[in-house]
């Protein structure tokens, strides 16, 4: 089995606002923005507590996008089961009236799984200046949309795809990670084009498996020279690393498109 | 000329077709190692017998038929021939390849190529014995099909003659009509239209000499070689399905192009697809000479009709239409192919009518999207350049700019030429390679959809690796026309410049190797360019439609794949600057030098500068 990070999750194409490149963007930064304050400020005024990199982390970010996006979905990064259409729930819930999209999981406010609005970043750099680094404080001065669980699962997709909300479930111990390996693989629809649909090959069926190489290997088939995947009619891949979540569709076709 | 090297006779034969008179004229050694054969040959010679600025269907343009090296030996895929003109479609060059047994003769007749100049008194068919030329009145033989053509010439003048015939829609002059051989076609650019203004029906040729090469064992073994990998994973779906297995695989990624481009999924497309329709359809499956792969497959027609159905035949008359009838497109490629029609820009033409008729721009109310029955009757009407058919056969650029109105917008194009099946907004290092390709929209001359299909950058956002994709596929199509191999077997070749060097070494004893092979590629396509600037091309004439710059297409993952007129700027300027061109798209001088291709600057043809 393989768990996916943040880095891997494979949303080619999930938000709507938000290119991809810009999500990954804040990825990244939030990431950096994390290392920085641990190996500077940490050490020399000591670590400030979660709330605080995440402020931190959330300016960074923010930063980093600039004005290439609106709105950027921040995560944590130990949220492997995030799925796509978690993000697309959170995001797509951002209109003209709001800054903050906030859901409320497990009895807690998620806002390291949230969507913020770019223009925050001078409210959040006062606070952080202001040492007031609670992610509540932002909010107070915030229009912010609260969705609760039932909420969040009134989306179709979401419901179908991730209805106990695994999206937002950190892996902070080795339990952790043991209980994740021992989830069942999502289930992803397999199609198969040209010569690989041949009889008696399926031409469509479906498969558990944690990785685009977990599916090719399910369905006997090898991506090499002469095979490619498309992932959701979108990406084109050869990638066996590629992590993939239910509800993904996978088409294997012929590499050579010539005619 | 001393003696010619392996596998060339180092000569053209220059046929008079208004005088019924011929003459060889040599073809030095070094233009052939520059140039190879096919369409890098052809290039050469329309650069040399196509006087400046003629118009495409005036009598003093000329057409030719080019061979190339390894015609005539055993290695597969080979019996190819380019068929080479200034574009009635385009107003540019454009170069077609077709197939079997026509080739080989036309070689055999002991020369590299056949230039048909000036035009026959009467609608005729030329008969080529060696140097012996004979132009015979063929009035019995206009109107007919070029397949019916074809039997009635084998039968008059005998099985060893080979034919290359044109059908009605040749005659006629339609701007996209094709010369036709033994069923396969050198389809686009309107070559049978220029071969019909020459009152020419058909030429006839028949082998009369031998030609040999320079290492025959050597020639032996390697075709053994690539036979059996011929045969491998490489070539397995032109086998299976045939070209017709893209349409399925393509609509799942949002490459199908429908509607006349205004979608690029097509919920008809299953009615249409080969792994859905072969049970019950598929006839037969056939080869060219001198192929081992086979990719030609025989479907099953209304009416116990049979046609050969491939990818770009279905997407043209099908989604591109709006049409899921499977009855209805292979009657209609059936009919294209009886009429002489190349089947993509009739696809392309009566697409963006049927959306001009939608917006209210032709009154045609009986041509609609997805209606089979107006689907034939617009095909028959071309052929016969009868009712709306007379608009339709100058083809949707010169269409739509009779039209006006804003239909030149979603007129799919480049250069005059309909695109073939594959959606730049989604492939869009294709979007460059049909951009900036000398014939115009093309998916032979530039395969630039391999790099988007590879998975190695992101299809829908082009930038430099999209650049660099285009360049290095539209080199190899420019090898591989010239040598001429089939584009089916590309595959196979796992180092393709090298071991295209050894397989020309072979044959003509060169000492060829790949750096050499890929600058003679390199040269080949800006000969096309320079073609094209004598003849008054722009760079604005490097572009793609308005409608794939302001138009986005929505995938069904979610996200949407837009083209801007600054990124493909942006592409167009770093594939300029890759090929050596200045910001006009004119060969610089260094890359004139560099490429040998000074003979090729002046504005009047090179007549005997070179050689």
């Amino acid at each position: 089995m393989q768990v996916r990070n943040e880095t891997q999750t494979g949303l080619t194409a999930e938000i709507r606002i938000v290119p991809l490149w810009a999500w990954a963007l804040a990825g990244i930064a939030f990431i950096i923005a994390q290392v920085f304050f641990n190996a500077v400020l940490g050490r020399h005024s000591g670590a400030p507590p979660a709330w605080g990199r995440a402020l931190m982390g959330l300016a960074a970010g923010l930063a980093a996008i600039g004005d290439r996006a609106e709105v950027a979905y921040v995560s944590s990064t130990d949220v492997p089961l995030l799925h796509p259409a978690f993000v697309r729930r959170v995001v797509g819930a951002l209109d003209d009236q709001v800054d903050v999209v906030l859901p409320e999981v497990g009895g807690f406010r998620q806002p390291l799984s949230a969507a913020y609005r770019i223009g925050l970043l001078s409210a959040v750099e006062e606070l952080i200046a202001a040492d007031r680094m609670r992610p509540a404080f932002l909010f107070e001065r915030s229009r912010v949309l609260h969705m609760g669980e039932a909420e969040l699962l009134l989306n179709g997709p979401l419901a179908r795809l991730d209805p106990a909300l695994a999206s937002v479930s950190n892996l902070n111990e080795p339990a952790d990670y043991e209980r994740a390996h021992a989830l069942p693989a999502p289930e992803v629809v397999v199609e198969r084009f040209g010569p690989l649909a041949k009889p008696p090959a399926a031409r469509r069926e479906t498969v558990r498996a944690w990785s685009l190489g977990g599916v090719a290997a399910a369905v006997g088939l090898t991506l090499d020279e002469h095979i490619v995947a498309a992932l959701n009619g979108d990406k084109i891949t050869r990638d066996v690393d590629l992590p993939l979540v239910s509800g993904d569709t996978v088409a294997f076709m012929v590499a050579d498109a010539g005619g | 000329m001393g003696m010619p090297p392996g596998g060339y006779f180092g000569t053209a034969l220059l046929v008079d077709l208004s005088t019924g008179s011929g003459r060889s004229e040599t073809i030095e050694e070094p233009v052939l190692r520059s140039y190879i054969g096919g369409a890098g040959l052809g290039t050469w010679l329309m650069h040399k017998y196509c006087p400046a600025r003629v118009e495409p269907l005036d009598p003093e343009a000329p057409l030719i038929f080019v061979f190339s090296p390894l015609v005539g030996t055993p290695l597969t895929t080979s019996a190819k021939f380019a068929v080479v003109a200034k574009s009635p479609l385009t107003g540019r060059l454009t170069d077609a390849l077709a197939s079997s047994h026509f080739a080989i003769a036309g070689k055999l007749t002991g020369h590299d190529a056949i230039v048909l100049q000036g035009a026959c008194q009467e609608p005729s068919v030329v008969v080529i014995d060696r140097d012996r030329i004979k132009v015979e009145p063929a009035l019995d033989l206009w109107g007919l099909s070029a397949a019916e053509a074809e039997a009635r010439l084998r039968d008059r003048h005998g099985p060893a003659w080979r034919v290359a015939a044109i059908g009605p829609a040749g005659e006629r002059g339609v701007r996209y009509a094709t010369i036709s051989h033994d069923g396969r076609h050198a389809g686009r650019g309107g070559l049978g239209a220029v071969m019909g203004s020459k009152w020419c029906k058909a030429i006839l040729v028949r082998a009369g000499t031998k030609v040999g090469s320079a290492d025959p064992a050597g020639v032996l073994a390697a075709a053994k070689g690539l036979r059996e990998r011929s045969f491998g994973a490489a070539t397995a779906k032109y086998r299976e399905l045939g070209t017709m297995a893209n349409l399925l695989a393509f609509n799942a990624i949002s490459t199908l192009p429908t509607r006349n481009f205004s979608a690029a999924r097509f919920e008809g497309a299953p009615a249409l697809g080969a792994e859905e329709i072969a049970d019950l359809r598929h006839v037969a499956r056939n080869s060219c000479a001198s192929c081992s792969i086979g990719c030609e497959h025989i479907y099953r027609g209304p009416g116990g009709t049979q046609a050969r159905m491939e990818y770009e035949n279905v997407f043209a008359l099908g989604p591109l239409c709006g049409v899921s009838d499977a009855d209805a497109v292979i009657a209609a490629s059936s009919r294209c192919d009886e009429l002489g029609l190349d089947t993509i820009s009739t696809g392309g033409t009566i697409a963006w009518a049927m959306e001009c008729v939608e917006k209210g721009l032709i009154d045609a109310p009986w041509l609609r999207f997805g209606d089979a029955e107006a689907l034939l009757r617009a095909i028959e009407e071309i052929g016969t350049r009868e009712g709306l058919g007379e608009l339709l056969a100058l083809g949707s650029r010169a269409a739509s700019e009779e039209v006006g109105r804003g239909s030149e917008a979603f007129a799919p194009h480049v250069k005059g030429l309909e695109l073939p099946g594959y959606e730049p907004r989604t492939l869009q290092a294709m979007a460059l390679g049909l951009a900036v390709n000398a014939r115009g929209a093309d998916h032979n001359r530039s395969g630039a959809y391999e790099a988007d299909l590879s998975g190695v950058h992101d299809r829908l956002v082009g930038g430099e690796p999209h650049v660099a994709g285009a360049i290095e596929t539209e080199n190899r199509a420019a090898v591989m026309d010239s040598l001429i191999l089939c584009k089916f077997l590309r595959g196979v070749f796992e180092d393709p410049f090298p071991e295209w060097a050894k397989l020309l070494e072979l044959v003509t004893g060169w000492d060829v190797d790949a750096d050499e092979l890929a600058v003679t590629a390199r040269r080949i396509v800006l000969a096309k360019r320079l073609f094209n600037l004598r003849e008054g091309w722009t760079r604005e004439e490097d572009w793609l439609p308005d409608r794939f710059l302001s138009e986005s297409l929505e995938l069904e993952s979610g996200r949407t794949a837009t083209l801007t007129a600054g990124r493909l700027t942006a592409m167009i300027d770093s594939y300029y600057r890759g090929r050596g061109l200045d910001e006009a798209g004119v060969p610089s001088p260094e890359t004139v030098s560099e490429l040998s291709l000074r003979g090729l600057t002046d504005s009047e043809p090179i007549g005997a500068k070179v050689g």
